[in-house]
């Protein structure tokens, strides 16, 4: 089980509501969150230091990416598979860390809850789900590299497709 | 030299400054990457750019305004320094300290600058210290008692402003002893909500204030110059809409004063980069004063950049590089006039009410000594969640007057059609005696030409209220035209 991003926003939004709190440590697996509240009355009272401490030595991200005549949102998909989109632009992983097992292969069958790949934004790593039961077609972004706001980064067949 | 010679630069910005910025990087051979959020893929700046990155959904704070999104773009697309235009993260102290952590040049002030001058009361007081005198104001007010001592001591009307305003925002003017505590109450309450911070502080209300300011220019060499003034004086709300460089109001005794006050300001605190030290100037008594120094290029940037002969954006980029500004003082000269006109997509007619829609029409004119700074283009769709400024149209002449019969000449060859413009406006203002004779101050639209015109038909449906501006009385009725629009500037 991993906490995706909207968890974490859940979670932060339980502690800003709740007034007495002014610091709170979460270590859940392989995942820490740290929270400290900066000053009562203020008007953004949180401020967020997240780390997932087995991805402390994940690789750096090539330096420089290609020019592009296009923007990489563009990418065209296929009729019959399903784009998952990057909800926020950053850096895409498909392992949770350096070594360790992609999340998902091309072929692999996923359902709406897995979670396909890894989007890194300053330190704060997003957990992207399927959203979709069904069967992965092609992993289009690449391990590393960052992928724009919307982009498509994995085309899924849906599992109701294949059954009609 | 350049210490770190720049490669590649990401605009974190959107609109005409950053094609303004691009077109600045490419004069250098510099790279950029044009940061958009969805709504710009296809915007002029994203095609003019080496590359484009979007960085979030359409509204700003999902995009412009979150710092982390524009580092991870600057860092996954290979740049080496972030220009951040105007408005959104230009002045955020926390931004610039967050590029230097990734590695990547902030092409503006030192944070400790930004922060210096961020604070407006700060600011003033640190002007104080130094010599450049303030508007007679109050310190934090603590307690109304605080209030009513300055009020005793300085009449009405007064004015409250917001520690964390600035750029015309946060302020409130106050008429009479009986509204005090009220305004108080509301300020703070404002205040705390659009810039987390409730500080207030109080000031005399200078009744005719002309709006001078001087554009400066540091480097890391130590070097600091200045290409004299700006008069902003044609606002309304506090936001400007025409600028002229010189100001019909200084002389030449005056703006030494004001120079050496500006550098005297900036050398303070160690500025480098362009920025700009603005003063009131009172009509009545001829005093000046300061009123806050804004930490980033500004939008009426090219009336300077007419008259004195110089690429203001390019200065920035080579001083973000290390390498020292092009020119000294010494070599500044100024030539002839220039005047800015603002184009905005709002409705004159229904109190500016901000317009957004298709450009169907765009064909601006094409006139010697008329530079146009612009994004838009025939068939562009102005999006509903940024700012309304279409276009600047800048002439430069002999003088003012001619100036101004260019200005009105290059404004009626405009064609614009698709969505309303502040075009007619304009050309009413500049046909208005009081603005040839150079006799308007930064209350003048309001309180003179729009109370005037109210009766006319061009802007028959708009009357003079309270400070808050005009209310539009729309034949629907309930349509409030007051609207906080995201992104300001100075």
């Amino acid at each position: 089980m991993e906490l995706s991003f909207s968890d974490v926003q859940n979670i932060l939004k339980i502690i800003d509501e709740a007034p007495h709190l002014d610091e709170i440590d979460l270590v859940y697996g392989g995942f820490r969150l740290h929270v400290v509240r900066n000053g009562a009355g203020s008007s953004k009272p949180v401020a967020i230091t997240a780390a997932r401490d087995s991805l402390a030595d994940k690789p750096t991200p090539p330096a420089i990416a290609p020019p592009r005549a296009e923007t990489a949102a563009a990418v065209e998909v296929p009729a019959g598979v399903v784009a998952i989109r990057a909800p926020m632009l950053g850096t895409f992983y498909r392992a949770s860390a350096p070594g360790e097992k992609p999340f998902v292969e091309e072929g692999q069958r996923v359902c709406a809850n897995d979670t396909v790949c890894l989007i890194e934004v300053m330190k704060l790593f997003n957990s992207i789900r399927a959203g979709v039961d069904g069967k992965v077609v092609k992993i289009i972004a690449e391990n590393g590299g960052l992928v724009e706001y919307d982009q498509p980064l994995i085309f899924i067949a849906p599992a109701s497709q294949e059954r009609s | 030299m350049p210490a770190q010679p720049l490669k590649r630069v990401l605009i974190a910005n959107r609109g005409e400054i950053a094609v303004r910025v691009i077109r600045a990087c490419r004069a250098l051979g510099l790279e950029t990457v044009a940061a958009v959020s969805q709504a710009d893929r296809e915007s002029l700046p994203a095609r003019l750019a080496t590359r484009s990155v979007c960085i979030g959904p359409s509204p700003a704070r999902e995009s412009y305004l979150r710092p982390e999104l524009l580092i991870t773009a600057a860092k996954g697309t290979g740049c080496d320094a972030v220009h951040p235009g105007y408005g959104f993260l230009s002045e955020r102290a926390a931004f610039a300290r967050l590029c230097a952590q990734a590695g990547v040049t902030f092409i503006g002030p030192s944070p400790e600058a930004i922060e210096a001058m961020g604070d407006k009361l700060a600011a003033v007081e640190l002007a104080a210290a130094v010599g450049v005198p303030r508007v007679p104001g109050s310190g934090r007010i603590a307690a109304l008692s605080d209030a009513h001592a300055f009020s005793v001591r300085h009449g009405f009307p007064l004015l409250i402003k917001a520690s964390a305003g600035g750029g015309g925002r946060g302020m409130r003017i106050v008429k009479r002893q009986a509204d005090l505590a009220r305004a108080l109450d509301l300020a703070a309450t404002e205040a705390q909500g659009v810039f987390g911070d409730p500080s207030l502080y109080l000031e005399k209300f200078i009744e005719h204030a002309r709006h001078v300011e001087i554009q400066v220019l540091g480097d890391s060499h130590g070097n600091l110059v200045h290409l004299g003034e700006r008069d902003c004086s044609t606002q309304r709300r506090h936001q400007k809409l025409i600028e002229e460089a010189a100001s019909p109001a200084v002389d030449a005794g005056l703006r030494e004063a004001l120079a050496e006050a500006a550098i005297r300001l900036a050398r303070q605190v160690n500025y480098q980069g362009a920025g700009t030290v603005e003063f009131i100037v009172d009509d009545d008594t001829r005093r000046w004063y300061f009123l806050e120094m804004n930490t980033r290029i500004q939008v009426e940037h090219p009336v300077t950049e007419m008259v004195a002969g110089r690429d203001i954006v390019v200065e920035q980029l080579r001083v973000a590089a290390g390498a020292a500004l092009s020119f000294t003082q010494s070599d500044v000269k100024r030539v002839g006039h220039a005047i800015e006109c603002r184009i905005n997509a709002e409705d004159p007619a229904r109190c500016f009410l901000p317009s957004p829609g298709t450009l169907r029409v765009w064909k601006p004119p094409q006139l010697a000594g008329v530079r146009i700074d612009t994004h838009c283009y025939a068939g562009y769709v102005v999006p509903p969640f940024y700012d309304s400024l279409l276009a600047k149209v800048i002439v430069h002449a002999e003088t003012r007057a001619l100036a101004i019969d260019n200005m009105l000449t290059a404004l009626g060859a405009f064609e614009v059609a698709g969505v309303p413009t502040t075009i007619p406006f304009h050309r009413d203002v500049l046909r208005h005696d009081d603005f040839r004779f150079a006799r308007v101050t930064t209350r003048w639209v309001e309180e003179k030409f729009l109370a005037a015109a109210a009766a006319g038909p061009l802007l028959g449906r708009c009357r003079a209220t309270s400070e808050r501006g005009h209310e539009f009385i729309g034949r629907s009725g309930g349509l409030g035209c007051y609207r906080d629009r995201g992104r300001r500037d100075g």
